[in-house]
């Protein structure tokens, strides 16, 4: 794709995010009528401890990533099912976020509220949490197509594999 | 989001997510989820408001407790108490 044609679908991607934020009724429609996996079942794991017990980590897919990596992959329209991998110790100064598909410059301006790093560590730090876990992860949304087995045969359930390596015994999800 | 976390409550972890789409999170059917009722790109609320954000978190904390059933959905509304919205504006509720 050639750059006008591309910088034409970043601002179109980034205007129809802005509207879908401001008016939740044109979202609501949409989301009547878009093609998602359907589910009648869920999987279901006990929680088996105390929260003040608990080791906790976050997954967000607000297209978090440390300003060193790579941001998200904007040019494929069926999106990007690989994942970041996030210190829990980094300061939020250091996190970017890539991606076209929601108005993000409320969470430009604090990372927190679609990836809570630094309100977990306060959770510790009051006992409602046992620990929090050394690192998070970040995917994007908006992924489609293709992409979808990516995800679920691969990159998911590595990231699902990391957290159970790490004895972690609560997962915090956040859209964006 | 729901597919990932599916996943990982099936590797045997406890999960719960927060619903901005009540549509969405229907038809995925993840372990548990919380729709507050905040915004796309306000999962936690607005910028600079530790507390709301963490009233969200403690929420959701006591929600991963109290539900015992696979695919839960629960519905709150954190809207009429966010004080002083961000870029969002006074228009962005519905």
């Amino acid at each position: 794709m050639n750059k006008p044609l591309l910088g034409f679908r970043k601002t179109k991607d980034r205007w129809v995010a802005r509207l879908l934020t401001r008016f939740p009724f044109i979202f609501r429609r949409w989301a009547q009528r878009a093609d998602i996996l359907r589910f009648d079942q869920s999987p279901w794991t006990e929680l088996s401890k105390a929260l003040n017990q608990c080791r906790i980590a976050l997954i967000t897919t607000g297209g978090v990533h440390l300003k060193s990596q790579p941001p998200f992959d904007m040019l494929d329209p069926a999106g990007d099912p690989s994942f970041r991998e996030i210190p829990a110790h980094i300061p939020a100064g250091e996190l970017a976020i890539t991606h076209n598909y929601y108005d993000h410059s409320d969470a430009d301006k604090d990372v927190n509220i679609v990836f809570p790093v630094e309100r977990v560590k306060d959770l510790k730090g009051s006992g409602d949490i046992g620990s929090v876990n050394d690192r998070h992860y970040s995917f994007m949304g908006h992924i489609t197509g293709p992409h979808l087995k990516t995800l679920t045969a691969e990159t998911a359930p590595r990231v699902a594999a990391e957290l159970k390596k790490d004895a972690v015994d609560i997962v915090i999800l956040t859209p964006a | 989001m729901g597919l990932i976390q599916r996943t990982v409550e099936s590797a045997g972890i406890a999960t719960i997510s927060i619903s901005l789409s009540r549509e969405i999170t229907q038809k995925v059917c993840p372990p548990r989820a919380v729709f507050t009722g905040l915004p796309l790109g306000h999962p936690l609320g607005f910028p600079g408001q530790a507390s709301l954000q963490l009233r969200v978190l403690r929420l959701l904390l006591k929600q991963l407790e109290e539900i015992k059933a696979a695919g839960t959905l629960i519905e709150l509304d954190l809207t009429s108490d966010h004080g002083t919205p961000g870029s969002l504006g006074a228009g962005g509720f519905d």
